[in-house]
Parts: structure tokens; sequence; C-alpha cells
């Protein structure tokens, strides 16, 4: 039943598309059934470059072809040869580097021998498939979701509940907190040339939020649909914006994301085992790599390498090691903060000259930004709620609405909410910006 | 399941009871707003009283200084454009609220391509005008039209989630600061438009827009209302039948066309112009007077 309402809301966006899903996890299935059918490691070995090679294949056909080959044009014209090169003119399918990766973690666990071989192959379709986190996460891992899929499950009220309220929480970060910052962002990114330093560093203050609300707002409804169904998703953003470092940053931040790469690339170049030199090469490979899974751009690209060279100056620094606290942690969180924000104007930009132009017009090209009223108190009144939900579950203070032990205070707070959302949700039925990865 | 059932029923109790509170606080909220289009259309709406009152969307709004054209006929004018009031639709809501109240001489409307072409979402504003659904059956219509009477029956809240966060920064900011019976002056812009563009003609024509723009044309007629359709200037070139499909639907109905974009007046002033599509203030007020000049013929009031 599950799977095949994993496959119809999939089917939604393009029909054909669930064919591509179908192969990955095909290959991915019979994949781990031959490294759990052979002794022989050179065999297994096999089973798993297999996988490997065909799934990275589709991604790279429909992600990252039509760039490779237009950057290849583009240096061979500049050097006086003209070859064109044919395009790939499929449209990219919806969530298929989540799903890409969820299947070939599972095949690399199976090899490993970290997960059981699972023989059901529907069992293990849902687990590629189920629909809650099928088009942009969480990345689950094999060990946590599919024995969950082996369980039977039974009606929990408590569980119905906690899972409406996810939604509910993540329906306004994504309707209330980041559709109405792309209000603002959306202006002025796309308008480069009519804005002035002024609005540039408005909009490179809010989109950090439009991103974090469009992203976790879309895992916690993804987390609340499963919760309702009663299976459990793991965390996939623990209040990014108050980390210390870039580092801790991205223990917060799609951790679902970042621990795949740091599990399946990272730790497999050497990880942190490694000389200094090396370490911090496979530090930054590790977060190019990233930036690429983000999207077929040199913007991406450049986001993913600027990461990466943060993190390598955190290691140099010895960042990762200490603690702070007083005055010292709050000029590391505002550093960082803004660290990661200039890193977002790479990431948000059209295009790198786009980037460059906003980065440096924000300090050479000062103004009154582009004033849009409607916007700033809506925007403000979303991050009183936002922060002060945040600072409560960050510093632990014994404030609970959500989840509060009276039933009256849980249940007052869904009708608030609910209105709240009706009456300042975008509702016009914008994408998710995480879709398109 | 008992009490998920008790859940549900006090969710849906506590969300209608906050909805309908929440509704006539917004509705309050926007009766005192000062932002942009709240009160135009709440003017519109209640208290429009002139003689020769303007429609159409923000060219509308900044091209017709109502003060100038006044001198020169000698009549009462309201500029009622609204900004990204977007196409016929949204001009017959607002017809059908004026002419319940008040019978004015003329109405001139502005017309743009969006009145008559394929748009890939004709209703993405019509949500503007919904804290007035319910109050003129006729206007409602538009929308039934948009699929959005269900949405606006059930919630009175949702009926101010277009406008809500715009109407309460209009509480604290006046936005309509130098205004003059409807008409908002653009302020001078730092660079004018450079490079002129060229206007084609729409691929395809929306045959509900035409047929509403024929009941625009009715509902004049029968109010014995003279109406005036009008094209002001525009900073780019343009196809020499652009407007030929409104043109045709003009004469069929006797109904003036003055379309000086067409004729391209102010081509060569682009001091005049705040960006491709708007006059500044200085330009407004020069069309203005242009215009007032040929209306008085057309009128003859």
């Amino acid at each position: 039943m599950l799977l095949v309402a994993s496959y119809y809301f999939y089917m939604n966006w393009k029909p054909a598309y669930a064919l591509l899903l179908l192969t990955s996890t095909a290959v991915t299935y019979f994949a781990a059934l031959g490294i759990g059918h052979f002794e022989e490691k050179r065999k297994k070995k096999l089973c798993l470059v297999s996988s490997l090679v065909l799934n990275l294949a589709i991604l790279f056909l429909f992600k990252y072809y039509n760039f490779l080959s237009s950057n290849i044009e583009a240096a061979l014209q500049s050097s006086g040869l003209a070859i064109n090169i044919p395009e790939f003119g499929l449209l990219l399918p919806v969530g298929i580097s989540f799903y890409t990766f969820q299947a070939l973690g599972y095949s690399i666990d199976v090899y490993r021998g970290t997960t059981k071989v699972e023989h059901d192959f529907f069992t293990y379709a849902l687990f590629v498939s189920f629909f809650p986190q099928l088009v942009a996460g969480p990345i689950e891992r094999s060990n946590n979701l599919l024995p969950q899929f082996r369980r039977e499950h039974h009606f929990d009220y408590d569980s119905v509940m906690a899972g409406v309220r996810l939604m509910v929480w993540g329906y306004f970060m994504k309707l209330v907190l980041a559709d109405r910052c792309g209000l603002y962002v959306d202006v002025i990114f796309n308008n480069v040339d009519k804005h002035n330093g002024g609005s540039y560093l408005v909009a490179s203050l809010l989109f950090p939020f439009q991103i974090y609300g469009d992203f976790a707002g879309y895992s916690l409804i993804a987390i609340g649909v499963a919760r309702v169904l009663g299976f459990h998703l793991m965390e996939n953003f623990r209040r990014p914006y108050f980390a210390c470092t870039v580092g801790e940053f991205w223990h917060r931040w799609h951790i679902s994301l970042s621990t795949w790469f740091k599990d399946y690339v990272y730790i497999p170049l050497g990880g942190n085992r490694v000389g200094r030199m090396r370490n911090y090469f496979n530090l930054f490979v590790t977060f190019v790599v990233s930036g690429i899974w983000h999207g077929a751009n040199w913007t991406f690209l450049c986001w993913g390498s600027l990461h990466g060279v943060l993190l390598c100056i955190e290691k140099a620094l010895g960042f990762s090691k200490r603690r702070f606290s007083g005055m010292e942690k709050f000029l590391h969180w505002a550093v960082t903060f803004v660290l990661v924000c200039f890193a977002w104007i790479m990431f948000r930009a059209n295009n790198l000259s786009d980037a460059i132009t906003i980065a440096t017009g924000i300090f050479t090209n000062p103004g009154v930004p582009y004033l849009d009223y409607a916007t700033f108190i809506a925007v403000g009144m979303a991050m009183i709620v936002l922060l002060a939900k945040e600072f409560a579950d960050e510093y632990q203070w014994k404030i609970h609405i959500a989840e509060s032990d009276s039933w009256l205070v849980r249940h007052v707070y869904l009708v608030v909410m609910i209105s709240y959302i009706i009456l300042f949700g975008v509702l016009g039925g914008d994408q998710f910006i995480y879709f398109q990865f | 399941m008992k009490k998920l059932l008790t859940s549900i029923l006090f969710v849906l109790v506590g969300l209608f009871a906050v909805d309908r509170l929440g509704g006539m606080m917004m509705w309050w909220v926007n009766q005192h707003t000062h932002d942009v289009s709240g009160p135009k259309i709440k003017y519109l709406v209640n208290n429009v009283c002139e003689d020769v009152v303007f429609l159409g969307t923000s060219r509308c709004n900044s091209h017709y200084v109502p003060s100038i054209i006044s001198d020169t006929l000698g009549v009462s004018v309201y500029n009622g454009g609204i900004d990204a009031s977007d196409n016929i639709y949204a001009h017959y809501f607002i017809l059908n609220h004026i002419l319940a109240i008040h019978q004015p001489k003329a109405i001139c409307l502005e017309i743009m391509t969006s009145d008559f072409a394929v748009q890939e979402d004709p209703f993405a504003t019509i949500s503007f005008f919904a804290p007035y659904f319910g109050r003129n059956e006729n206007a409602d219509s538009i929308f039934r039209l948009a699929g959005k009477y269900w949405q606006y029956s059930i919630s009175h809240l949702y009926r101010y989630n277009a406008k809500a966060a715009s109407n309460i920064a209009g509480l604290a900011i006046d936005r309509n600061e130098g205004g003059d019976n409807g008409y908002i002056p653009n302020p001078k812009p730092a660079h004018h438009p450079r490079s002129l563009n060229h206007k084609r003609t729409p691929a395809k024509v929306d045959s509900l827009k035409l047929e509403y723009v024929q009941r625009f044309i009715n509902l004049c007629h029968k109010n014995n209302v003279k109406l005036l359709f009008v094209v002001s200037p525009m900073y780019a070139k343009i196809d020499s039948d652009c407007y030929d499909v409104m043109k045709s639907i003009a004469k069929q109905n006797n109904v003036p066309f003055l379309d000086y974009h067409s004729a391209g007046l102010f081509l060569d002033h682009p001091e005049y112009f705040r960006d491709k599509l708007h006059l500044w203030d200085k330009g407004a007020r020069i069309y203005s007077t242009i215009f007032a000049y040929d209306l008085r013929k057309i009128l003859a009031l």
C-alpha cells in the first residue's frame, strides 16, 4: 500500500521518471543480493562497483552532462575549435540526487557488512521510494528505516499528533518564513543590475533564512508525515545558525547529507587518520563534491569549495577541538554566521558574475535598500516566532508549547499556528528549493 | 481513535472561532490601513462619487493626474488604477462595485495586453480584492472563475492572506503621501530607461477575457456610462497591430480608443519615464495635460 502510494506520489511529477526510480531500486537491490551471495571479495566488489557506476551514470546523464558538455564546448571554442556537442534534452527528475544517494548508501553498507541484505524486493523498493522523504530527504540509512518497514505498525494517537505538530511547524517555516523571504530575495537576486549594495545586503541576510525555512521546513513535514504513519526518520536540521564554527554548522545543517558524505566520501578517502595535508585535501574534496551534488553550476562548485577552504582553515586553527564560552563564543558565532551568509550568496546567485557583483556591491555600492515594508513586517514577525522556539530548544528553556504536558496548550498551539499560516503564509503553491537537487 | 476524534473536533472548532474573530480584526485593519492599494479599493467600493473614473493597473495609477484633468474638463475625476490589478477580471470586479453605489459620467479604462492576451495565471492577483468577497454577487463571479470562491466562503481570515502584511504595514506607514484623488506620483528614478524595447503583438488571445471585455462594455452601456479605452505612453516600440483585437471590439461597441503608445508619444523623451512601463511624476503631468485636452473633445462635457 505504502509502495503504491509512494510511486503514485512520484508519478505525479512525470510518470516516466518512475522508471528511473525503479531502475535505481532494481540495480541496488540485485547488487546487494550479489554482495550477500558471493563469498569472494573480488566478486562482492564487482557488484558494488556495478551499482555505483550505473547509478552515478544515470545521475550524471540527467544532472551533469549538459553542464559538462557546454563547458567543454566553451573551452574548445576559446581555443579556436568550434565543436557542437549534442545536448541531453530531458528534464532533471525531481529528487534524483536524494534517492540515488540513499540507494547507494544501502549498497555500500551491505558491502561493508554494516547492514543486512534485504531479500524482499517490495520492502526494499519502499525503502528507496518512501514518499515523505523521496524528493528532498532526509537521506535515510538502511539501518534506521528498513527494520521499521519489517515491523507491524499500529495506530498510535501520540505519534499521530506529534507528527501533525511537526508538519504544522514545517509548513510555518516554509510558507510563512521561507516564501516571504523569497519574495524579497528573488526581486534582488533576479535583477542584480537594478539594485544597490543596501538591497544586496538585506537580500543576503534574508536568503539564509529562506533556504533554512524552505529545506528544514520540508524535512519537518517529511518527518511529520512519516511519524503520523508510525515511522521515525532521522533529524535533518539542528538550529544551524547557532553554530560557532563552520564545522559545527555542518553538524547542524542537512545532517543526513553531511553524515552521508562523511561516511561514504570523507572516511573512504582516509578521513583524518592521514597526514595533515592529506586531511585538508580530503576535507576540501568532500565539500567540493557536496557543492556539485547540489547542482550543475559553477556557483554550487564555488559554494562547496568555499566551505571546504573554511573548514581547512578552522582545522588548521584547531577550532574543531575547542569549546567556546562567553564573549569569545559570541564573536565566533558572529563570524561564522557572516561567513555562512556570504557563502550563501554563491549558492543563490544565478551565475558567478552576479555572485561577484553582489558580494562586492555590498561594500562598494552602498545605498538605501529597496524597501518592501510588507515583507519586512511579515518576515520580522515570523523571525520572532522562529527565534523564540530556536532559543528555547537550543538553551533548553523550560518552555514547552508544541510539546507541552497540557493537552489544551498543545491543541491551542495547533489552532494558532494553522490560523497564522492561513493569514500570513504565501499560499501560491511555489516549489520547494531542494526538490531541484 | 476517540482521542483523535476529540482532537480533530477541538482543532476544527478552534479554527472556526479564530477564523471569524481574526476575520473581523483584519477587516478593521483593512479599513484603516494606509498602504497603497487598500484605501483605493475601499474608496472605489464604498465612496466613489466622481464624474470621471479611471480604471487600470499601475500604469493607470501613475499616469493620470486627476487635478490636471479635472481643471481641463471642469468635472471631478478619480484615479482608480490599482497596482498589479493585472487584467480585465480585476477591472470588471471593481466596475461592478462602483456601479452598485454610483453612476459616473465616464469611465476611462487603461488597456494593457494582459487584458486580452493569454497569461499563465490570469487570476494571480485577484486575491487583492478578496476582503470584499460576499458584498456584490456579480463581482464575486470573478472569484468563481478564479477557483477561489469556496476558500473565501469557508475562511474569513484567508480573504486577507494576499495583503495582510501590507495592510498591517500600512497602519504604521502612510504610503499615499502626495496623493491626488487616487493618483500616486512616481518619484524621479536614478536612471531613466536607456534602450528601446520592441513590444510584440501577443501570440494568443484569451477568448474568456474578450468575453469579460464585452461584459465590461455592456455594463457601462446599461448604466449609461460613457466608456473610453486608452493606452498611455510606454518606452517601447510596438507592432502596429498590437491592440487590434481591442480596437476591433471598441469599434463594434462605439467605444473611443485612444492609443498614445502606438502613436509613439514620448518615445523621444526617455527622461519622462521611471522605467519602460511607467512615467514618473513629471511625465505623468505632461501626459495628463495632453490627454485631458483629447478627452474633453471626446466627452464634450
